[in-house]
């Protein structure tokens, strides 16, 4: 189970990972087109479609590996201090009650969405001769299914986790510095060590 | 029940599910689609996918993603290292020299990272160890931590000023030229509390012996050059190109990214372990964030076809309040909510309620949003929820206890409400700037 589990994760991840380099190519573009606009008093056409298709593309395909690292915002005033069992309970219930019908919402709608999309060959109307957007709007169905699968792999978890008081390991990925600092504290490194593995020169050092 | 009872119940419920911790964006669809499909029936489908292409293709929020990536390369060029030095052996004659330092490092590094938790901790690592070894008062040292860490979510280039411009539909470019003097202001009275306070009691931050200021001005102008003036004309650079309207927010966020990994590579930082960290961190917070307003947007559509909206206004409009009692309430129950909730949930989910009011009252929403941005730095750090405390706690050394960092936060929680009565009493400090640019 624990190994179906990892192979869901690991899906998600791979997905929201390989979307997740639109923001350098965002970075590079956008600067470019700056850069074409005052230098060159040349624009490029593309540029403003290319922003918006781009940062979009990287936050809906993003959802279901931010799911799989559990980092979708919660207000966990009470959550926080509930025993597992509590938690996984409350989040089964609410993934059947709340999570599946959304999810599926969703997919349903962007299909018929998209479709009407691919019919009309429908392209941008922000610049003559805009680029097509059926395949930029096939995402919101295709990041539907991803999350559903991924609320599947969630589902599962909760259901061990009602069952043994536990929440079963996620795959190891790179944490907010704060969470990374506080963990670290946590083991018992002192802040100078901490800091030495960042890199990072503590007062004394740089005394010398 | 009639609609707008409908409507009510609907909120109602949200609250309840927010309560219970379950993920607020997937609710806030859920509940969109649930409730939607009573109101309209099959209607409800278009109406949620358009609400999410909205989202997708909304060129306000495009500037999210650009500078969370920007804060994280900048949060791990160990720029922070150097500005703290410098800044420490440059303001070595201004009494409470290391406490100010600290403040000004704080304010310039959560400028350009906007990440409150990666700032109070780096900074509770590096720099609140040496005031507390140099004799500095607990209670001020981890109060300058705190409070100067939370100021990057004000002072702009924020991106919670992105969040309310795109939830309020207000200029990003005058929200940021608005938030830019009360965010000085309120750097300034924090810093005028620390100096102020040590010239009373002058035990509670220590002179700093000779020998650890003693610091030829040549190296210090060296030192300055070499960190606190790329970074700060980077910050210049994004801010001024925005505000003189020379770039879009997204185009000078997408510029300050490119200027980030360059002062990484400048500093010898640039690996690709980093590059990867910030893009697949900036992707999840990005998702995360983005994901919020899909469910926001659809979820405040179905509400207002319901009739929500009307009743809270109802509800307000019973209340016979002035303009000026309203703002006080609307500010109280921010901060409130600022207890359980993190500052993207209030801008992106409660700020949309109070929008009618604050127009039906014929309060600027621009203002507003400015006397909002200084009210959620109260929720990061009053007592019991301050999030900032908890991660000073998180690294600090054993013998500071949690309610000695309370205590520290407690007198800048005072300073952000002078801050808001001084922006009340006179809103030019806002919106004198956006007039004039604008």
């Amino acid at each position: 189970m624990q190994r179906f589990l990892l192979a869901i994760d690991s899906i998600s991840v791979w997905v929201g990972k390989g979307f997740a380099w639109a923001v350098l190519l965002l970075t590079l573009t956008t600067s470019y087109d700056v850069f074409m606009r005052y230098v060159f008093r040349d624009p490029t056409a593309w540029g403003y479609d290319a922003a918006y298709i781009l940062y979009g593309t990287l936050f809906i395909m993003a959802g279901a590996y931010t799911l799989s690292r559990n980092g979708h915002v919660r207000g966990d005033v009470l959550y926080r201090f509930m025993p597992v069992r509590w938690q996984a309970g409350i989040d089964l219930s609410l993934y059947f009650l709340f999570f599946f019908p959304a999810v599926i919402a969703l997919m349903y709608a962007g299909f018929d969405f998209a479709k009407l999309s691919w019919i009309m060959k429908e392209r941008s109307a922000a610049s003559p001769d805009g680029p097509p957007l059926y395949h930029f709007k096939t995402l919101i169905p295709i990041a539907g299914f991803f999350l559903f699968l991924q609320g599947i792999a969630e589902t599962i978890r909760c259901i061990i986790g009602v069952r043994t008081g536990q929440w079963p390991p996620r795959l190891h990925d790179v944490e907010e510095l704060e969470k990374q600092i506080l963990e670290e504290a946590r083991e018992g490194k002192s802040g100078s060590e901490i800091l030495g593995e960042m890199g990072i020169r503590d007062a004394e050092e740089v005394k010398k | 029940m009639t609609n707008p009872e409908i409507g009510v119940l609907m909120l109602g419920i949200f609250i309840v599910i927010i309560l219970l911790g379950y993920p607020i964006a997937f609710t806030l669809i859920a509940l969109a689609v649930g409730f939607g499909y009573y109101a309209m029936g099959d209607t409800v489908f278009p109406l949620l996918v358009q609400r999410t292409y909205g989202v997708m293709s909304n060129d306000v929020l495009i500037s999210v993603p650009l500078f969370l990536f920007m804060g994280y390369i900048v949060e791990r060029s160990n720029i922070l290292e150097r500005l703290f030095y410098t800044l420490q052996v440059a303001a070595k004659n201004i009494p409470a020299s290391l406490a100010v330092a600290a403040l000004a490092t704080c304010a310039m590094f959560a400028t350009a990272t906007g990440i409150v938790g990666a700032v109070v901790t780096l900074m509770g690592l590096l720099a609140f160890p040496v005031m507390l070894k140099s004799g500095y008062d607990v209670k001020l040292s981890a109060g300058v931590i705190t409070a100067g860490g939370c100021l990057g979510i004000l002072i702009p280039p924020s991106i919670m000023l992105i969040l309310y411009g795109a939830t309020a539909g207000v200029s990003v470019v005058k929200l940021y030229a608005g938030a830019l003097f009360p965010g000085f202001m309120l750097a300034g009275l924090y810093m005028i509390y620390v100096i102020g306070r040590t010239l009373i009691n002058p035990k509670l931050a220590p002179k700093l012996p000779k020998e650890q200021t003693d610091v030829p001005f040549k190296k210090v102008f060296f030192m300055l050059m070499t960190s606190f003036f790329p970074l700060a004309f980077m910050i210049a650079a994004v801010l001024g190109a925005i505000l003189f309207g020379l770039a879009t927010p997204s185009e000078a966020a997408a510029l300050g990214a490119l200027g980030a990994i360059g002062l990484a590579f400048a500093y010898g930082r640039l690996n690709f372990t980093m590059m990867k960290e910030s893009v697949f961190l900036t992707a999840r917070t990005s998702a995360m964030v983005c994901w919020l307003f899909v469910g926001s947007w659809s979820f405040s559509s179905v509400f207002s076809i319901l009739g929500g909206h009307e009743v809270v206004e109802h509800w307000f409009a019973a209340m016979q309040l002035s303009p000026i009692q309203f703002l006080i309430l609307a500010q109280l129950i921010i901060f409130l909510l600022g207890w359980p909730l993190e500052w993207s949930e209030i801008i992106i989910i409660f700020v949309p309620i109070f929008l009618p009011l604050v127009k039906f009252y014929g309060i600027d929403p621009l203002f507003f949003g400015i006397l909002v941005a200084l009210n959620i730095q109260t929720s990061f750090l009053t007592p019991p929820m301050a999030m900032a405390a908890y991660y000073l706690k998180g690294i600090a050394p054993p013998n500071v206890s949690l309610t000695q960092i309370f205590a520290g936060c407690l007198p800048f929680v005072f300073m952000v409400i002078i801050a808001m009565v001084l922006l009340y009493t006179f809103p030019g400090i806002a919106l004198w700037l956006p007039n004039v640019l604008y």
